[in-house]
């Protein structure tokens, strides 16, 4: 294998693959612009226009194709992202505090948490509504598929809380113990800030996972519906150029959320240098 | 007798501390996880008239599943499209992630290619799926590209709906999966072991056959958990980008569900279960999941 010559062939291939990933995204930007209301959600774009981001802003003039079903559906999304993650987040850390000492059974534990993420939304979805049928229980999106949200978000916070404390120091938390203090504040002053930005991606995994799911919901969410149903309901009819442009704000919006983690993140790291080198100059 | 007391309350909180962390995670698990899929294996059971469905236990579903040419076809079919798709995202994927691993020393670089590979994940899956629409079809953006090169003359028309266009659209959206694993392990690489082997006269190929490749081997394990939990739950992707003639397991219980089929659409679950289980154990038999965290 001749590695420069590999190096480049293996470039271009990267090149290559990211066109792919990229394509329809660039293709679907490119026909969010299609003019409105006539234009359909294919080439050639007939004339240049906003008209579809101003339909799902929703200051079109109305027309013969109807706006997309949002408003209620995001806030319902994001407010259901919002409970899954805090849920997730907490049952996900109190799970790896427990992995943290070896235990008995800890295998089966280990597996019928990560079975959560494992087990398609599909067969979940039909299983929670066979066992709210037999109950007698109303489907809702606040109640059956929250519970099935947490099922799918929690394995992936357990693994990421993992991972963290499988890095983490015992012995800092028993300097904490030993100086006199209690388990709580050790917690706060010293084992949550060491953890900090594991549980800001393991809140940052649940989030947009329960945002963007699908199939459990499908099932299990009842007559209200989140974003992703009230997208998946325009599948059956024709599709408009306002969903590519609806597509394109909630790419925008999702970076809007990458910017705040990758702040935060940079913050946390700023904030343990800076206490680091001053704790240094301290003892100097 | 104060003091006595709340020793006595933090011997008790302290030897069961431990068990008050596990708890709510397995109580959740157990109701909202476990039980829903007992539900299905249970109802899989019962007896199914066509508008009313009792607890009578029958073996009636499973015989009309295998008995069904249509039925027994979708779970062939849905085997076949995830050999397919599991082997193109590993084809396509593998070459990506051993240039991020391998090529691209550079911690920066290497984080931002795999950015970039992630970014896509960040629209909403469906609109994903969507968007490959006006990619593929008879006027769609790669017709007209490759009418405009002169390499073809007519429009190829097999591009969107067919199972094509559901390969090329699944392989898209799941071979990140199986790029971020692959890419993890192969920067794990220690490189003083790459050199060694170099300066005991390896070619490159031997390097990559007998050292790179075995090493790099969890993660393909991890991403093709990943791929095949996914496409063979799939149903979206198949019944968007197909025009509803392919149809998958997944697919049909959607169907079933809707016309309140609940003991058919359970038994096409327990046997989605049963593959998903097999192919699960099988890879988990290649590598420790636990071990490589």
């Amino acid at each position: 294998m001749n590695q420069p010559a590999m190096r480049i062939i293996l470039a271009i291939y990267v090149v290559c693959f990211l066109a792919y990933l990229y394509g329809p995204f660039v293709v679907m930007g490119i026909l969010s612009f299609q003019q409105g209301p006539e234009g359909g959600p294919q080439f050639p774009i007939i004339e240049w226009s906003t008209f579809w981001y101003q339909q799902v802003m929703g200051i079109a003039p109305p027309s013969r194709v109807a706006p997309l079903p949002i408003g209620e559906a995001l806030a319902r999304s994001l407010t259901l992202a919002f409970a899954t993650m805090v849920v997730a987040t907490v049952l996900g850390t109190l799970t790896a505090q427990a992995f943290r000492r070896n235990f008995k059974g800890s295998g089966i534990v280990f597996y019928l948490v990560v079975l959560g993420m494992m087990v398609p939304g599909v067969l979940l979805g039909l299983g929670m509504s066979l066992v709210a049928n037999q109950l007698g229980i109303q489907r809702t999106w606040w109640g059956t598929a929250f519970v099935l949200h947490v099922v799918y978000t929690f394995p992936f916070a357990f693994l990421v809380m993992l991972a963290i404390f499988n890095r983490f120091d015992a012995r800092i938390e028993e300097a904490a113990w030993a100086l006199g203090a209690t388990p709580m504040r050790t917690f706060r002053k010293v084992t949550f800030p060491i953890i900090f930005p594991g549980v800001l991606s393991a809140m940052l995994f649940a989030f947009t996972l329960s945002y963007d799911e699908f199939p459990r919901t499908l099932f299990t969410g009842g007559p209200d519906v989140t974003m992703p149903i009230a997208i998946y309901g325009t599948f059956s009819v024709e599709i408009h150029p306002n969903l590519f442009a609806f597509g394109v704000l909630t790419t925008l919006f999702s970076f809007a959320l990458l910017t705040v983690y990758g702040l935060l993140m940079t913050a946390s790291v700023r904030r343990a240098q800076t206490r680091a080198t001053g704790l240094q100059e301290d003892i100097a | 007798m104060s003091v006595d007391d709340t020793g006595r309350k933090q011997g008790f909180f302290q030897r069961n501390k431990h068990m008050a962390l596990l708890a709510p995670g397995v109580v959740w698990m157990t109701l909202f996880l476990v039980i829903p899929l007992g539900m299905m294996v249970y109802v899989s059971f019962w007896t199914q008239t066509t508008f009313a469905i009792s607890s009578d236990l029958t073996l009636k579903s499973w015989q009309t599943f295998f008995a069904s040419e249509t039925y027994f076809g979708a779970l062939l079919r849905t085997i076949r499209l995830w050999l397919t798709v599991l082997a193109l995202t590993f084809i396509i994927g593998y070459p990506a992630a051993l240039f991020i691993g391998q090529f691209v020393r550079n911690k920066t670089t290497q984080t931002i290619l795999l950015v970039a590979c992630v970014i896509p994940f960040w629209t909403s899956f469906l609109i994903r799926v969507l968007a490959w629409r006006p990619m593929l079809g008879k006027e769609g953006a790669i017709n007209i590209l490759l009418q405009k090169f002169g390499l073809i003359d007519a429009p190829i028309e097999v591009l969107l709906f067919t199972e094509l266009s559901v390969i090329i659209g699944m392989v898209q959206i799941y071979v990140v999966f199986m790029v971020g694993p692959i890419a993890f392990m192969l920067a794990r690489i220690d490189q003083s072991l790459i050199e060694a082997a170099r300066d005991l006269g390896a070619s490159g190929w031997t390097i990559f056959r007998k050292i790179i490749f075995p090493l790099s081997l969890p993660g393909v394990v991890v991403g093709a958990i990943f791929v095949s939990v996914m496409v063979l739950g799939e149903f979206a992707t198949a019944s968007a980008l197909s025009g509803r003639k392919v149809n998958l397991l997944g697919n049909i219980i959607v169907t079933q569900v809707g016309s309140l089929k609940w003991a058919f659409a359970a038994v096409i679950g327990v046997i989605l279960t049963g593959v998903m289980a097999v192919v699960i154990t099988l890879l988990l038999r290649v590598v420790d999941l636990r071990k490589e965290l």
